[in-house]
């Protein structure tokens, strides 16, 4: 049974990021604008994130650091995004090459930086955000060490922004506008929906998201940021994909992918595991296998937004 | 003066002139950020990065040694782009590659000198080709976004060529791939002696001669075969090549593994130049297949224009290696490439402003390549059967 | 003060075409005005203008008298002005009341609220007799629906000065009689209509006056009862046209494309896309499809050419069981293609022309030895044909086909088909978008396809086109073909009536 408690903490840690920035990549996509520079956009969040708790660590304790981390992370993200939107929008360029250029982007300047200001790569942190037990929930028999136990708040606010972002997409009026401007960008232009206002907020959501994602995913699962999140922001654009681009399958698939992604990295504390004779290398290739087999079967019907990638021209009828 | 103007203003020249436009700007926002981390030394660090290259025979031949395996994952990026796949797995694809040839380099050295080394680069070209088939069959028969696919496929290469190189050629000691044979190694037709400064020789051999070999076949195959025109055909409107009665689905096929083939050779190229270098058992995905891109997008996915960008892309990194005496760190390099991707993306948007001075259409179409090179993640496979 | 909008000579200029030049147009409150001209006359660019989606470099124009600046669709929302856009602008999988409030939501606590809009939306669909469903997605409604639902989008917004932009393209003559009807019927509840159209029957029926466009200029405004469709067109062309084409009287020869029982089933719902088709045509004679858009003609050309396999049935080329052949093969044996869509599948718009002439031929031993294209005999191939078929273009044999204009792209799809010298020539909706002029050439060179003694088999929306140029029609209705009639024995009315479902007649398995 601890085994149990122990897989399902581990995977909060792993789908929780992905949650969230394939929760981001949705408001980008279904705007209308194809954004692969998750990955690097997460490199620079957890970068700047990480930065400021571990250089504010000793003068802010515990949770409040992390949370001004979170918000550091948010805007960096949505700093790095606007390079994707003016790109993507404005020049109306290709949209697979500038996200290319921020994913090569974002590791060169994190290092270079960090070398810059620490001399060394590695951004350490002390992790002082886990929570053994919340108090009162923390004590549910079954429902307490599953959810309650060994967390961080990081699980609460990938939460939340599911919740959060669900009721936007589908129930408020920017929902409505921006999808109209992912499917059929000419008919939202025709009522007065400005389009390339839309699509800029839908960039710097994503922004934001996949900002706060990479330092979510970092901070579970080290001690240090080493300008990698290990190709998260690209198995995010997959939860997107197999998700469907829709809240409901998105988590679905993100707690799938982050099962995988647990099994891979913690069987070595579960000892039934550890006697079959699996190397190493092949936990780690199975969350991206899984994403080719599930992509081979649910490709044929895609739901994605009709008018994604395309850069909208007003001139063109 | 009107001679040039007219030259300026074709299609060519205006391409050309964005690429310069895109590499300028990269340049540029690199010397800025050497200025603001330490202006001091920031004008040597530049002054080095621009003449590194040609310093001494030596620095020569670095930049043709690491010109050929880019110039590779270039051709293989830009073959893909004009036929309207956007290959991002180049990286998967050259190390798969370069492990086919470490392997025949090591066990068949049973083979008679001249014929091992290329043994080794047909199994390297047969294992990227297998490789990038894997996503060409699965967006022509699945319509699974080639993007995502490719980049599942780098993943999947990279844990399981560390893998198997473990199992099968693995040297612990340096936690790289074991030495090849002499015999793997490509000849280095006197190059090392050419570029070398005193008793230092540069690690320059035949592999660049094979590198820019295989543009020209590919500019042959593009330009002057009806296999080209159908891929081009293919890369520009998939319906009408259809209509055309054209195989679209084998044209997917065939071009994504010419360009895993092209990537897979370039990994053999690298390691089989009798540098010493082997593969690095580390959870990193292979860098020259991503230079790939910048080198496909500047080269303006044209082969020749290629052998060009992939000098251009070595001659920096050759450049960052001496800036590093300066004391700054050579991550300074693979942000000025990311910049200069960046800009290439607009590329074309100088084009259109350029031409549209003349009230020449005016419109510039979104891709670097073919119109379908965006991310056709979504496909017109509606209701209606619309073919 | 009687006009409630005048547009005052207004010139619109896009890179390297004058769009509209100098155009003045005058609208009276309560009249229904109708637009005329060729296509590319500049209609649409002119409604453009006054929908705020373009911005005229010249010209004013005024409400009531009074100046105003329409800057966006929202801006001319306020000024009470909406149209219906001839490429309808819905959302396909968003729902029917979703279309109609987006952009004038009503929210609360940034939620939506869409119980007041539903309410508003079924009075006004039962005021104006525009039956709708307000749930329903855009995707499963019919097209006649969705054109509803643009017109309950304008009164939604409180519009007072509609536009329709060629809104009966794709309706069936009793569902053109019933917009009309709704025309008239919001004319008389006082709102002020302008519609665009080249069909001069409509204008007959439902327009007072009538002001013509030609080549971006204006030509002059017309009182719509006293003016005859042989004056109108005069003044829409330039010069007198012949509403008819030449046939020479030919005597059918042998069956050259047979179908039997030919189906394609749907992938989403149970009824079928074509179902039991059975037709033939014959040498020397023109069998035009004729149908509401969207009842199975796309889907059966499909099948015929091969772009689709065939659920059930036969097709037989020349005797020759072809059912299961690629493309290719087809082409090969002599079936040649003119496409619905020049654009996306007539031509590789990146390719030059030359490129795109032997688009069907690159591969034959004439173009290429060996794998390798012999060049100069495909550009000197090329050369012959522009100078054949006068196809037009900036820079000859190597001009980017992208460049062309509409109609000369169109003819240099017409020539590399004809030239192919098929026995089966299939063309559909051969003159869409072309003026007067290149659809007058292409009759001509159907015609003398069919005199040659090919087969000729169109798909066409118009019904003019359908019955000047066939000499047998095949009604298509939900996939089965409904009737199989001779033009000169069959009227418009009839041919309504089978396009809607209503009758059958001729008979049932499509041979003279």
């Amino acid at each position: 049974m601890s085994i149990l408690y122990f897989l399902v903490q581990q995977t909060m840690f792993f789908s929780i990021p992905l949650l969230i920035v394939a929760l981001g990549g949705m408001f980008s996509e279904r705007s209308g604008v194809v954004n692969i520079a998750l990955e690097g956009i997460m490199i620079i969040g957890a970068f700047t994130g990480i930065l400021f708790i571990s250089t504010f660590q000793d003068v802010i304790p515990g949770q409040p650091v992390l949370i001004l981390g979170i918000l550091v992370s948010a805007v960096t993200g949505i700093i790095v995004s606007l390079a994707h939107a003016y790109a993507s929008i404005n020049m109306k360029a290709n949209q697979v090459i500038s996200g290319t250029a921020i994913n090569m982007f974002a590791p060169a300047i994190a290092i270079y930086v960090a070398r810059l200001i620490r001399t060394v790569q590695q951004i350490p942190f002390v992790n002082q955000f886990r929570i053994e037990k919340v108090p009162v929930l923390g004590s549910i028999p079954v429902l307490g060490p599953l959810l309650f136990q060994n967390t961080y708040i990081t699980t609460y606010l990938g939460f939340i922004i599911l919740i959060v972002s669900g009721i936007v997409l589908y129930k408020t009026r920017f929902g409505l506008r921006l999808r109209a401007c992912g499917e059929h960008p000419q008919a939202a232009d025709s009522v007065g929906v400005n389009v390339y206002k839309m699509r800029y907020l839908g960039v710097i959501l994503s922004g934001a998201l996949a900002g706060v994602g990479g330092l979510v995913f970092i901070i579970p699962t080290s001690t240090q940021f080493n300008a990698t999140v290990s190709g998260y922001g690209f198995l995010a654009l997959a939860v997107l994909i197999f998700g469907q681009w829709r809240p409901g399958r998105i988590v679905v698939a993100a707690f799938f992918f982050g099962l995988m992604k647990a099994v891979a990295s913690s069987y070595s504390g579960i000892s039934f595991m550890q006697s079959i004779p699996i190397p190493s290398y092949v936990y780690k290739m199975i969350p991206y296998v899984a994403t080719l087999i599930v992509l081979a079967f649910t490709s044929k019907k895609s739901m994605a937004p009709r008018a994604e990638g395309i850069p909208y021209d007003k001139g063109s009828r | 003066m009107g001679q040039l103007k007219k030259i300026l203003r074709t299609d060519s020249s205006a391409n050309v002139l964005s690429s310069l436009i895109a590499i300028l700007v990269g340049l540029l926002v690199g010397f800025v950020i050497l200025l603001i981390s330490d202006s001091s030394q920031a004008v040597g660090a530049f002054g080095a990065i621009l003449t590194g290259g040609v310093s001494d025979m030596k620095s020569m031949g670095q930049v043709l040694y690491y010109a050929t395996p880019i110039i590779m994952t270039g051709l293989s990026v830009g073959f893909a782009n004009r036929t309207g796949l956007f290959n991002i797995g180049a990286s998967g694809q050259f190390i798969v590659g370069a492990y086919a040839a470490i392997v025949v380099g090591v066990k068949c050295t049973f083979l008679p000198g001249a014929l091992h080394w290329v043994v080794a680069l047909l199994a390297a070209m047969l294992a990227g080709a297998l490789w990038g088939a894997i996503p060409g069959l699965l967006k022509a028969y699945r319509n699974v976004n080639e993007v995502i696919a490719c980049i599942m496929m780098n993943y999947i290469g990279m844990y399981m060529v560390n893998f198997l190189i473990t199992k099968t050629v693995f040297d612990s000691l340096k936690n790289q791939s074991m030495r090849v044979a002499n015999s793997a190694n490509l000849p280095k037709m006197g190059l090392d002696q050419i570029f070398s400064e005193g008793n230092n020789a540069s690690s320059a051999n035949s592999g660049i001669f094979i590198a820019v070999l295989i543009a020209i076949v590919i500019y042959i195959i593009l330009e002057k075969t009806t296999f080209g025109y159908e891929l081009k055909a293919c890369g520009f409107n998939q319906d009408a090549a259809k209509y055309a009665g054209i195989n679209e689905k084998r044209s997917i096929v065939s071009s994504m593994a010419i360009a895993g083939a092209m990537a897979g050779l370039g990994g053999a190229l690298l390691y089989l130049a009798g540098s010493g270098k082997g593969i690095d058992v580390v959870d990193v995905l292979a860098a020259e297949g991503f230079n790939g891109i910048p080198v496909a997008l500047l080269g303006l996915n044209n082969p020749i224009g290629i052998i060009f960008s992939g000098l251009l892309i070595a001659y920096l990194n050759v450049g960052g290696f001496n800036m590093q005496l300066f004391n700054f760190a050579p991550q300074v390099i693979e942000i000025i490439i990311a910049v200069i991707i960046y800009f290439s993306a607009f590329a074309l948007l100088f084009k259109g402003f350029i031409q549209s001075r003349k009230g020449r259409g005016g419109k510039a179409s979104a891709a670097a390549g073919p119109a379908a090179a965006g991310i056709p993640i979504s496909n017109d496979k509606e209701e209606g059967q619309k073919p | 003060m009687e006009y409630i909008i005048e547009m005052c000579n207004i010139t619109k200029e896009f890179p390297g075409i004058i769009a509209n030049d100098d155009i003045t147009l005058q609208l009276k409150k309560g009249e229904i005005h109708a637009l005329l001209g060729e296509n590319g006359a500049g209609k649409s660019t002119l409604m453009s203008v006054l929908f705020g989606l373009y911005q005229p470099e010249k010209g004013v124009i005024k409400k009531n008298g009074k100046p105003v600046k329409i800057q966006g669709p929202n801006d001319a929302t306020r000024l009470g002005i909406g149209m219906v856009h001839q490429h309808f602008k819905l959302v396909h999988n968003f729902t029917v009341l979703e279309n109609i409030v987006l952009g004038v939501e009503t929210t609360q606590n940034g939620l939506l609220k869409m119980e007041d809009a539903k309410k508003r939306v079924v009075e006004l669909s039962s005021q104006y007799g525009l039956e709708v469903n307000p749930d329903a997605l855009i995707s499963d409604i019919t097209v006649g629906m969705q054109q509803r639902v643009e017109i309950l989008k304008m009164l939604y917004r409180e519009n007072e000065i509609l536009i329709f932009d060629e809104p009966t393209a794709v309706l069936t003559p009793q569902e053109i009689e019933e917009l009309i009807k709704i025309m008239k019927g919001l004319a008389a509840e006082g709102k002020s209509i302008l519609f665009i159209t080249h069909k001069l029957n409509e204008i007959k029926a439902a327009a007072d006056r009538c002001s013509v466009l030609r080549k971006g200029r204006y030509i002059g405004t017309v009182r719509v009862p006293v003016t005859s469709k042989e004056e109108l067109s005069e003044m829409m062309v330039g010069r007198k046209v012949s509403l008819m084409v030449e046939k020479p009287e030919v005597q059918p020869g042998k069956v050259i494309l047979e179908t039997k029982g030919l189906t394609v089933a749907s992938k989403t719902s149970h009824k079928n896309l074509i179902e039991d088709v059975t037709f033939q045509v014959r040498a020397g004679e023109i069998v035009c499809i004729a149908g509401i858009d969207g009842n199975g003609q796309s889907e059966l050309v499909y099948a015929l050419t091969g772009m689709i396999p065939a659920d059930s049935g036969s097709i037989q080329l020349n005797g020759r069981d072809i059912t299961g052949e690629s493309i290719r093969k087809r082409g090969v044996a002599g079936m040649a293609h003119i496409p619905e869509d020049r654009h996306k599948h007539g031509l590789v718009l990146d390719y030059n022309l030359a490129y795109n002439l032997v688009l069907q031929s690159y591969f034959t031993p004439r173009f290429q030895r060996g794998g390798f294209l012999k060049y100069d005999e495909v550009y000197r191939y090329a050369g012959e044909q522009i100078e054949r078929f006068d196809i037009r273009s900036g820079q000859g044999a190597k001009t980017i086909t992208r460049s062309m204009s509409g109609g000369n792209q169109q003819k240099a799809i017409v020539a590399r088909e004809i030239d192919r010298d098929p026995e089966l020539l299939i063309a559909v909706q051969p003159t869409r978008g072309l003026d007067v002029g290149a659809i007058e050439y292409i009759h001509r060179q159907l015609v003398e396809e069919r005199t040659k003694g090919k087969a000729v088999l169109i798909m066409s929306l118009e019904l003019d086109e359908v019955m000047n140029v066939s000499d047998r029609i095949l009604v298509i209705y939900e996939g089965k073909i409904v009737a199989d009639v001779n033009p000169k024995e069959v009227t418009y009315q009839d041919l309504g009536l089978y396009m809607a479902g209503s009758a059958k007649g001729g008979a049932h398995n499509g041979t003279a």
